[in-house]
């Protein structure tokens, strides 16, 4: 009896426990297209830290792939950051959606236009008359964009979208029924790592450009302050962990996501594809490029991707990245020597 | 005097040669790649596809909670969509005026192909397990609500006009009638909503691709890693095998008249408690 006393009361004590933590962790629910990954390790690696646990929040990741913009989900709040491109965040900003680009989590593009090595097509003119295969409808508009940035323009090619599955990628490229891919880092790094030479054929200028960038609802942006500022210190905190520590994130990475890493050469080829994008080359970590922004747009307008050029001061909103930048380094020095001592 | 085929011996015969066909085309299959005619990229061998069982299922172990999440979603889905199907359809069966209104709508909805409403539905009740939910629901629902339909309104008119002529109430009718003869069609359609639910569960994955089994394979697509995304599926296949033969056991359970041997055994089975009293 007394036992089982001790196991009741031991019971309850871990429920009202587990209760307490879930309440005090505020859940951010960041809408992007893939689930935890290698392509974006600075969350595993904060996970792995501890530091959104430390920071009072938990991410609920809603990775999906509708025929919905991201925007709506933003817009009715079932989203408090959606993970957005340059197009779809200037498409959304000139279509009223009320939304504030906050943080910018890859600061050079993954996206290009990829042929194989060494087959008929070197160039973009090349591709004039072919069809190009898109990873997924959100790479038209680069694929717009880099035609236009060599003269060209999106109707001198066709296009089919062959979705993100890498046999249909391989096949498809190999096999010639496209003559180039639009896609991202991620894609090539899986084909090269299968042994398909690709050659990236995108133009400089398209390549210093924000790519995935975190945009939240305008009017959400004071009321959510707290969370939304440990959110991205927290994130921050994993950009600088990983900064020369590859083998870490690496280690991490295969304990957080084994399935990205049972195929060794793709997991390496695709942690060192996403490495260079996970970095921030601003001073302040995630700062936003208004500069970049601003160059880009005529290029958008020119190629048909967006209808008009937008103020940056409309949507650019930088009113996190202070407090997303305020932790002490040498805290997250010492917590990954730690974690490496521990771990490795 | 033929002697009668022994029983035990044709199923054994049959279990062989089946086995031996499925590990022939392994064989052929294993061979074909290994000769290089099939592109491992794409098809990999039996052999990687059975280490990569081992390792989702033993050393890494990721596969579990993904294939918990998953069953779980298929069986409320089901769940849910079948008591719906079931309801809706013996009231629209039962009852005509419900019918004329109610009919157009659903055979409007059943011409609607359901997995472009998926989208639809997340936007409606958010991201996670309610929209998944009402996916598999909303796919499940139709083949009982069909088959309850039919069944109930297909009554035998001869043995409905018989049980008039007796003096049956309605709800004798209903339980001694209508119900036996609708079950085993009812019951056809929970095992066509049950099987259903597991492409519906794929689609609800592929979708929202947090977690299960339909995230894992768009995973392991995606990464090349072609084994293991064949041992998803073969998973899935296992998995759909065995909910059918579940459902086929369920069936000769409930719609016993229906199977002459469950029959009979039921038969004897009463008779047996019959005689002890």
């Amino acid at each position: 009896m007394k036992l089982f006393k001790s196991v009741i009361a031991s019971a309850a004590l871990a429920v009202m426990a587990g209760v307490g933590v879930a309440q005090d962790l505020t859940t951010v629910n960041m809408i992007n297209p893939l689930p935890r990954s290698t392509v974006f390790y600075p969350l595993v690696v904060g996970e792995a830290l501890g530091y959104f646990a430390d920071e009072g929040v938990e991410v609920n990741l809603l990775p999906s792939d509708t025929s919905i913009p991201y925007v709506a989900f933003v817009q009715n709040g079932q989203a408090d950051l959606a993970m957005l491109d340059q197009t779809e965040t200037l498409t959304a900003v000139i279509a009223g959606a009320g939304i504030n680009t906050v943080y910018e989590v890859m600061q050079n593009a993954p996206e290009g236009i990829a042929v194989l090595k060494g087959g008929d097509y070197a160039a973009m003119a090349d591709l004039s008359g072919t069809t190009v295969g898109l990873v997924s409808d959100r790479d038209r508009a680069f694929l717009q964009a880099a035609l236009s940035a060599t003269g060209g323009s999106i109707d001198d090619v066709r296009t089919v979208v062959l979705g993100e599955s890498g046999p249909v990628l391989a096949n498809a490229i190999t096999r010639g029924d496209v003559s180039a891919i639009a896609g991202s880092v991620f894609d090539w790094a899986t084909l090269q790592a299968a042994g398909i030479e690709l050659q990236l054929i995108t133009p400089e200028e398209l390549l210093a450009s924000p790519a995935n960038t975190f945009a939240m609802n305008a009017a959400q942006i004071e009321p959510k302050r707290e969370a939304m500022e440990a959110f991205l210190r927290a994130w921050s905190k994993g950009i600088y962990a990983s900064i020369g520590n590859a083998d870490m994130v690496e280690a991490m990475l295969r304990k957080a996501v084994p399935e990205e890493w049972e195929v060794e050469a793709a997991g390496k080829s695709l942690l060192d594809g996403v490495m260079p994008m996970n970095t921030s080359t601003t001073p302040r970590i995630g700062d936003l490029q208004t500069d970049v922004w601003s160059e880009i747009q005529p290029r958008l307008v020119s190629s048909g991707a967006i209808e008009r050029e937008v103020p940056v001061t409309e949507f650019l909103n930088d009113t996190y990245i202070d407090a997303a930048n305020d932790f002490d380094r040498a805290e997250v020095d010492a917590d990954v020597a730690a974690w490496r001592a521990a771990n490795m | 005097m033929a002697l009668a085929p022994d029983p035990m011996g044709v199923a054994l015969r049959r279990g062989l040669t089946h086995a031996g066909l499925f590990l022939g085309l392994l064989l052929l299959w294993e061979t074909s790649a290994r000769l290089g005619w099939l592109n491992p990229l794409f098809y990999p061998r039996p052999s990687d596809i059975l280490l990569s069982f081992g390792r989702i299922y033993v050393t890494q172990g990721n596969v579990w909670y993904h294939l918990y999440v998953s069953l779980g979603l298929v069986f409320t889905g089901f769940l849910a969509g079948s008591i719906l199907g079931v309801a809706l359809g013996s009231l629209v069966g039962l009852n005509p005026t419900v019918r004329r209104f109610l009919q157009p709508y659903v055979i409007v909805l059943e011409a609607t192909p359901r997995i472009a409403l998926a989208p639809l539905m997340i936007a409606a009740l958010g991201f996670g397990a309610p929209s998944k939910i009402a996916i598999i629901m909303l796919v499940c629902f139709f083949a009982p609500f069909i088959n309850t339909l039919s069944g109930v309104i297909n009554v035998n008119e001869e043995k409905l006009e018989l049980f008039r002529a007796l003096g049956a109430s309605k709800w004798q009718i209903l339980r001694k009638l209508v119900l036996p003869d609708a079950v085993p069609v009812i019951m056809a359609g929970e095992r066509l909503a049950l099987t259903a639910a597991l492409s519906g569960v794929l689609v609800a994955e592929f979708i929202q691709r947090d977690k299960g089994i339909g995230s894992l394979i768009l995973t392991y697509t995606r990464n090349l890693n072609m084994a293991s995304a064949f041992a998803c599926i073969f998973t899935l296949t296992i998995v759909g095998f065995l909910i059918f033969k579940g459902m086929e056991w369920l069936d000769r359970r409930i719609a016993y008249w229906n199977h002459d041997a469950d029959m009979a055994r039921v038969s004897a089975r009463r008779k047996a408690r019959w005689e002890a009293r």
